[in-house]
């Protein structure tokens, strides 16, 4: 049995346990629901669920962009800029470990409940991580890269992107993997603190409702787009990252 | 050129002086090193550790600036790199993992933004030269050390300098490997005919590989002697064990060894 095989009969158990736990009565209905019940919940509000998927994904592919973009270019002109760039490293750790969220007030008086301070809010939760990644990868490469690439003639831009970031590539991959994941936590935490749509609003209305099945379809929406984002990230760091520059240096 | 006359420098270096702010004073890394290396000719510069050997090479090559003094090569005082003049190999091949051999050969082109057509035929030439031929294809994790050292010599030829710089370039390799790189870089310098400044720290590979060795001293760093080799070419690997050589080695152990005034 391959192990995807073996995943999808473990889920399918798991998911058979439930339902019969909650048939036999021993799972509250209002705090465990059912599949029967998140199935019952998709029959009637599908519809507005798949809308609210749409924001959501939307607002995290914008959020993603920014930060991604952003932390990339901040994080490697600070990491390639002489000495003082060291400066930053500390202030950008020490952003991460701020409770953002604390914020997010005040981004709502700025921005608004709607979209634009779930991209904002989501957006600045990832830009750190991915900066400083960035910025300690192009940090940590050999010098004596740069210093054959000054030698065969390369410009200071050239060795920058043509050397410096390729080299630092594992490490930006894996700012790219904790950024993206503090990107759709982050979004989905602002849609259920304020918001008019999205699924994080959507799990909130109904969860004060106890609507329990649409509140757990919400959150399987969740968990899938999280493992959609997982995969693709998997792939580009099967591509650039770290464990394929080991395998290289071993070849 | 008519026979008899000398061949012009290639390299000029004069009274090149390198001292670094230390918290124990100013040190005194190079003290007013002069040297010139003829066209065509092979020099070695060897030395105990901390002669400075090395910063001496970076200078020439335009990778540090002297305190005082000034290097030509070919005739252009050198403040930067100059790769059309001088090709540098260092002791690691420090090749681009995601590039392939003649990739990495076709590197300094591609910077210059040279069509991609005149580059890899540039870079297939270079990698016949250096025996790889046919590995132009591979990545630099599928070769062993002594080919990734010889991409990294192709690479420092690409541009056709007038003169190679090779900075301990055989010290991570195995002694058969070093030894069978000895006599291929004698065979890539005769065929490209590049004027070369090695720095080792190796004394027989000073002696074997060279038409002059300099000898430098530590403290402050300074060329204590200049020795001609009259080993015949080309040179064959029977004269490792050759009494000349022997000599040689132990003329220049011996100036090592001994404090010097």
């Amino acid at each position: 049995m391959s192990s995807r095989v073996r995943r999808i009969a473990i889920a399918l158990v798991l998911v058979a346990l439930w339902e019969t736990l909650y048939r036999a009565g021993l799972l509250s209905p209002l705090i465990f629901g059912s599949p029967s019940l998140v199935y019952a919940a998709a029959l009637k509000d599908g519809g507005t669920f798949l809308a609210a998927l749409r924001v959501t994904a939307s607002e995290m592919l914008a959020a993603m962009a920014i930060a991604w973009l952003g932390g990339v270019v901040v994080g490697v002109l600070i990491g390639a800029a002489p000495l003082p760039g060291l400066i930053f490293a500390p202030v950008l750790s020490g952003v991460i470990a701020l409770p953002l969220i604390v914020l997010y007030p005040v981004l709502i008086a700025w921005l608004g409940i709607g979209v634009v301070s779930k991209i904002a809010y989501g957006a600045a939760a990832g830009f750190f991580p991915v900066a400083l990644a960035a910025l300690i990868g192009i940090r940590s490469i050999d010098a004596r890269y740069a210093e054959m690439a000054r030698a065969i003639g390369a410009t200071p831009l050239q060795i920058i992107v043509q050397v410096k970031v390729r080299l630092a590539l594992p490490a930006i991959v894996s700012g790219l993997k904790v950024g993206t994941s503090l990107v759709i936590i982050s979004v989905i935490q602002s849609e259920m603190l304020s918001s008019t749509d999205g699924l994080g609003f959507w799990i909130s209305y109904h969860r004060a409702l106890f609507n329990t099945g649409q509140v757990y379809l919400g959150i399987i929406l969740v968990l899938l787009t999280a493992a959609v984002a997982h995969m693709g990230l998997s792939a580009l760091e099967k591509k650039f990252g770290a464990a394929r520059v080991l395998e290289q240096a071993a070849g | 050129m008519s026979a008899g006359a000398p061949a012009p420098d290639v390299v000029v270096a004069r009274d090149v002086t390198k001292s670094f702010a230390t918290a124990a004073g100013a040190f005194l890394a190079l003290d007013r090193v002069s040297l010139t290396v003829p066209d065509g000719k092979f020099v070695s510069i060897v030395g105990p550790s901390g002669c400075g050997k090395s910063t001496l090479l970076q200078i020439v090559g335009g990778l540090a600036a002297a305190t005082s003094g000034e290097v030509l090569v070919d005739g252009v005082r050198i403040d930067e790199p100059r790769p059309d003049k001088i090709g540098i190999v260092f002791q690691e091949p420090l090749l681009l993992p995601w590039k392939s051999a003649r990739e990495n050969v076709e590197f300094p082109l591609t910077l210059r933004g040279e069509p991609t057509g005149a580059r890899q035929a540039r870079a297939q030439e270079l990698l016949a030269l250096v025996g790889l031929a046919d590995f132009a294809d591979s990545l630099p994790h599928q070769l062993s050390g002594g080919m990734r050292q010889r991409v990294a010599i192709a690479r420092g030829l690409v541009r056709r300098p007038r003169m190679l710089l090779m900075d301990e370039p055989f010290a991570a390799l195995d002694e058969q490997t070093r030894t069978r790189m000895w006599g291929e870089l004698l065979q890539i310098w005769s065929a490209s005919r590049a004027t070369v400044l090695f720095v080792t720290h190796s004394l027989i590979e000073a002696v074997y590989l060279a038409d002059e060795v300099l000898v430098m001293a530590a403290r402050p760093g300074r060329i204590i002697e200049r020795i001609e080799v009259d080993l015949p070419r080309p040179r064959t690997l029977d004269m490792l064990g050759s009494p000349a050589l022997g000599e040689m080695r132990n003329r220049i152990w011996h100036l090592i060894a001994e404090p010097q005034p």
